[in-house]
């Protein structure tokens, strides 16, 4: 019977490389071009860590970022944003893919830096809400009218 | 009614688990809060188990992730069918609430009523196929007297003297659309948050966070309202973190008490003179189904095989519209706007019964997780970047009651306590598919009125409103309960959640549960009274 080898197989994963990769592919996934790579840096770092734990998604990720570098006949680094589209509509789908693609969506979104760079205030800082601070600030529609809901209702 | 404030956590006397005294009530949401309530009011005393923790005000955060790992009911469930959430959330069919209060403590606040129609489909609608419709044994004129009381219990605006909430930035938007469009019946509610201090609890701060719990308490919930007032006749046990596992009978047939784990997972048995099953409409059919036994070999109360049939969901599908300007729609109450134009039986249209278009915002999390599940590339992003300029609306329709549409036990896999899963099997009516197709269609329209630039349809999220699992019915051969809630098979046995809604019209369910709550327990106090529990 042959032996398991003393030492376990060396990961990738954790290599700089690997890490601008998954970037790379994160930005091209969702591609917000007033974003900075701090979000996406810091999804991918949530991703590799629940990768720590996950042997499915390591193993996952161990070949999928070998194979975003050859499906596009280039080294997914030097396609341009619309060649690197196209390497993950051909790879969508894909086990690797949707692992990387629902972890993104939480992992960018629920960023507080995210939400400033989109606009979103979040909970109002000292919990007192919008009343008398922009609830009702929109300026560019008339005041709506607010009808009775229990006269002339409609019972049809 | 007392105005007396009990904010944050409160202790409850504890009743003996042999006491068969006792009306054993399983889950503390606005089904079992209410009867409850107005069960200890009247000098009956009630063991409430609650499968979810005590969380308080203090505990809730205005975090989307974080509180809906907070207080989301998230015990794994499977999913079948054609419907669309089987593929974007397979272990995620629904989005309820485990903890004291309920769903309550993470709905939004509307509260329309339900029309007269409504209770009579079968008669109104007529055959439909597949369609597994049939009248209510109940019509409007005998719950209208209970929305009254159940209206004034919530504090809901428009009526009793309450102003309507004040509009915001969303409903900016659907209103003014609403009018150029030319619908008539546009309004901030009716609504259960207060637009006023009412019954101790403050108006709305309009901090835009509902569907995390209220830190304000201006929403009614059982945890602030309900149960507060139960525990001061001292006649209320509430027990968080105990999950019933089965409803055990005696050698009559008759209902004896519940098994339940506590939270260290001892099985405690609790003995009671009823019991009342409000656990929200996949659990409560579960919880039946689980009851099975060598006299209800398929389920207790199932003698009919409708326990756990006829699920309904509601329409919901959303639509969002973006703008050239900002809209800020996360700023106030979430759904404090609603146009209930569509809200008609109108076979004109392509589909019976009608829907409502409520305002809905949710934060930047959660759009990302849901405008469109599986999304990405560049339209997703563009949706996003346009966060700040989108306007959001929810469509809220009655589904047609299918008799596969059900919830059964999965023996394949198990939950925590080694117990089956709940799987849910749904597929899309087509009259659900026509009444979503009008409704995105009459939504991006509105949107267009007011110079939305991109209107998005968004699919089903994970349901807030589950119905009609254990059905009433004045046969006992088409349902599993009577006018009453009552259990036809089982004379000490009650449903008191939106399971037992025969149909489930257009309207947002709570309202509806509460007002069936209060007429239940008059009932259930009556037959107390009369010797008959």
């Amino acid at each position: 019977m042959a032996t398991t080898p003393s030492t376990p197989v060396a990961t990738t994963l954790t290599s700089p490389a690997s890490r601008e990769l998954l970037k790379d592919v994160a930005r091209a996934m969702f591609p917000h071009p007033s974003f900075p790579d701090a979000p996406y840096e810091r999804a991918v770092g949530t991703i590799l860590e629940a990768a720590e734990a996950d042997v499915r998604l390591r193993a996952q990720l161990e070949q999928g970022l070998r194979d975003v570098d050859v499906v596009g006949g280039s080294p997914f680094a030097e396609l341009d944003d619309a060649a690197r589209l196209a390497v993950l509509r051909r790879i969508e789908g894909t086990a690797f893919f949707e692992h990387v693609r629902t972890r993104l969506v939480t992992g960018l979104y629920d960023q507080k830096p995210v939400w400033d760079l989109l606009g979103y205030e979040g909970s109002c800082p000292d919990g007192n809400g919008y009343l008398g601070r922009g609830f009702d600030d929109l300026d560019w529609l008339p005041e709506p009218q607010i009808v009775d809901p229990h006269r002339d209702e409609i019972v049809r | 009614m007392s105005t007396v404030q009990i904010r944050g956590r409160f202790d409850t006397p504890t009743f003996a688990e042999d006491d068969e005294d006792v009306v054993v009530i399983v889950g503390s949401g606005p089904g079992g809060g209410t009867l409850a309530h107005e069960l200890c009011e009247r000098g009956i005393r009630c063991v409430v188990l609650e499968a979810g923790p005590h969380l308080t005000a203090e505990d809730y955060v205005q975090d989307e992730w974080e509180a809906f790992n907070q207080m989301a009911w998230l015990d794994p469930r499977t999913t079948s069918g054609s419907f669309r959430l089987a593929k974007d959330f397979p272990n995620l069919p629904a989005w309820t609430v485990k903890a004291v209060g309920g769903t309550a403590t993470h709905w939004a606040g509307a509260t329309p009523r339900f029309k007269a129609h409504e209770f009579q489909t079968a008669t109104r609608y007529g055959a439909i196929d597949g369609a597994t419709l049939l009248d209510w044994p109940i019509g409007l004129e005998d719950l209208e007297p209970y929305y009254d009381r159940a209206e004034e219990k919530m504090g809901v605006t428009h009526v009793g003297g309450r102003p309507p909430l004040p509009a915001n930035n969303n409903f900016k938007v659907m209103g003014n659309g609403a009018k150029e469009l030319g619908y008539r019946h546009i309004a901030t509610g009716p609504y259960a948050t207060n637009s006023a201090p009412f019954d101790g609890r403050p108006a709305t701060v309009q901090d835009g966070f509902n569907f995390q719990g209220d830190k304000q308490e201006a929403k009614w919930s059982p945890l602030v309202s309900e149960l507060p007032k139960a525990v001061r006749t001292g006649n209320l046990d509430l027990r968080a973190g105990c999950h019933v596992v089965q409803i055990t009978h005696d050698a009559r047939g008759r209902a004896d008490g519940v098994l339940y784990l506590d939270e260290e997972g001892g099985l405690h048995k609790q003995r009671g003179r009823a019991v009342c099953v409000a656990g929200n409409a996949i659990e409560t059919a579960r919880l039946l189904l689980l009851s099975d036994s060598p006299l209800f070999p398929d389920g207790l109360a199932n003698s009919s095989g409708q326990v756990g049939r006829n699920y309904m969901r509601h329409l919901t599908a959303s639509v969002y519209g973006r703008f050239d300007r900002e809209v800020k729609m996360w700023r106030g109450e979430t759904m404090a706007g609603v146009v209930a134009d569509e809200s008609r039986h109108d076979t004109d249209r392509g589909f019976a019964g009608g829907y409502y278009m409520q305002l809905i915002s949710l934060g930047v999390p959660f759009l990302a997780a849901f405008v469109e599940p599986g999304g990405w590339g560049p339209d997703f992003t563009a949706t996003m970047d346009a966060y700040s300029s989108t306007a959001g609306m929810w469509l809220v329709g009655e589904d047609m009651p299918q008799a596969d549409n059900r919830v059964t036990l999965n023996q394949g896999m198990t939950d925590a306590h080694g117990l089956p899963v709940p799987h849910v099997h749904f597929d899309d009516h087509p009259n659900d598919v026509a009444m979503r197709e009008h409704g995105w269609t009459q939504g991006t329209k509105l949107y267009e009125a007011v110079g939305a630039t991109n209107v998005h349809r968004t699919p089903p999220y994970p349901s807030t409103h589950n119905l009609g699992t254990c059905r009433m019915s004045a046969r006992p051969e088409d349902g599993v309960v009577n006018e009453w809630g009552r259990a036809h098979d089982v004379p000490n046995l009650f449903v008191s959640d939106g399971s037992q809604f025969t149909t489930g019209a257009a309207a947002n369910p709570t309202l509806t549960i509460v007002a069936l709550g209060i007429r239940q327990a008059e009932h259930i106090a009556a037959e107390i009274g009369r010797g008959a529990l």
